[in-house]
């Protein structure tokens, strides 16, 4: 019953999400939606109720699960997209490294200056 | 006695006709995955998602099941994502005390590095030719997947070539962050972390819980705020 009671409220988010999409025609999914007014829902209140934590807890841990029909697609559409599989293969490797290096250049060189900073005041 | 043969070859599409053929299935190769993965010792490279889609396919191949059944069946999973995307608040939430500790260098770095994760692969396939449906495809692709999914769906891309290059993302996004780590060389977990949830989102956060349970924190943080900032960002580039 009180991981009913959280899946509840996650629909509610989401449907509240949906709601916010629809009316202001904000082009991002209900879903982010409704998880950007929980946390700042949570942030207000301060604490996590039981029944909200079991129910996450429960769909988080079978995420994998939940996109496994997506992923399938992948081996049923390889025609559709004959010819860019190069582009799609390099921008992919050549991108992921590209921007793994970034981040951690500048994660780096930011958080050596700000507490470079802090040492000396 | 050819009439039981004949039930017998309908019988897959007869059966799949409903979706608890395709939930069964779905389950099915969930569970084979994840006992193989284990078998495997959980490889790096091979995550449990691959090889459970791997299973997945080759069974509806096999049974020469209807692909466009299948998909209808398996809405009675994927509508969970819905719910399941609203519960990645929760960690989130939980984590936003490292903002607190270190909002410098996470507010400098994470618009940055959040935009050029998207950019660099979008300019390169745009260079080689792809598509714009491709490039909506791959845009999203560090974005942890149910909010991918949403986005590539708000731009336009293909849902399944999505999540080949989510894979393919996680997997290199994890390897180029062990490689550049002794290069560079960097040790502080923070960043590796916040690098590993930002860039492999939670393939890249899986790998930094083995290094601590501070680098998961980074990650699941970092994979956090990429979403949303992605989520919110993309639609509006794309639009121009």
């Amino acid at each position: 019953m009180s991981m009913l009671r959280g899946f509840l409220i996650l629909v509610l988010f989401y449907l509240l999400g949906e709601a916010v999409r629809l009316i202001f025609l904000v082009p991002v999914s209900g879903g982010v939606l409704g998880m950007i007014l929980m946390t700042f829902t949570l942030m207000l209140r301060g604490e996590i109720s039981d029944a909200l934590a079991s129910a996450s807890q429960a769909l988080i841990s079978v995420l994998v699960l939940l996109i496994m029909p997506g992923v399938v697609g992948v081996f049923f559409m390889a025609s559709r997209f004959s010819g860019q599989w190069l582009a799609v293969a390099v921008a992919l490797l050549v991108g992921t490294f590209l921007s793994v290096l970034t981040t951690l250049l500048l994660m780096k060189g930011v958080l050596h200056l700000s507490e470079r900073r802090r040492i000396r005041e | 006695m050819s009439d039981l043969a004949e039930r017998f070859i309908a019988f897959p599409d007869a059966l799949s006709a409903g979706p608890m053929f395709a939930i069964g299935l779905t389950l099915s190769a969930f569970f084979a995955g994840n006992w193989l993965f284990a078998r495997m010792g959980k490889p790096l490279w091979m995550p449990p998602v691959l090889l459970s889609a791997v299973m997945l396919a080759a069974v509806i191949a096999l049974l020469s099941v209807n692909y466009v059944n299948y998909q209808q069946g398996a809405v009675w999973i994927t509508v969970l994502l819905g719910p399941a995307t609203v519960a990645l608040g929760i960690p989130l939430y939980q984590q936003i005390h490292h903002i607190r500790a270190l909002w410098v260098p996470i507010v400098v770095t994470l618009p940055i590095a959040a935009t050029l994760a998207a950019v660099y692969a979008v300019l390169i396939a745009w260079g080689l030719g792809a598509t714009p449906e491709v490039l909506a495809s791959l845009a999203p692709k560090s974005v942890t997947a149910p909010i991918a999914i949403g986005i590539a769906e708000q731009l336009g891309g293909s849902v399944p070539l999505l999540m080949g290059g989510l894979l393919i993302t996680g997997v290199v996004a994890t390897l180029f962050v062990d490689l550049l780590a002794k290069w560079l060389p960097i040790s502080d977990e923070r960043i590796l972390g916040f690098a590993l949830g930002l860039n492999g989102h939670a393939i890249g956060t899986a790998r930094a819980f083995e290094i601590s349970h501070t680098a998961g924190g980074f990650a699941s943080l970092g994979m956090g705020l990429t979403g949303v900032f992605t989520a919110l960002i993309l639609p509006l580039v794309f639009r121009l």
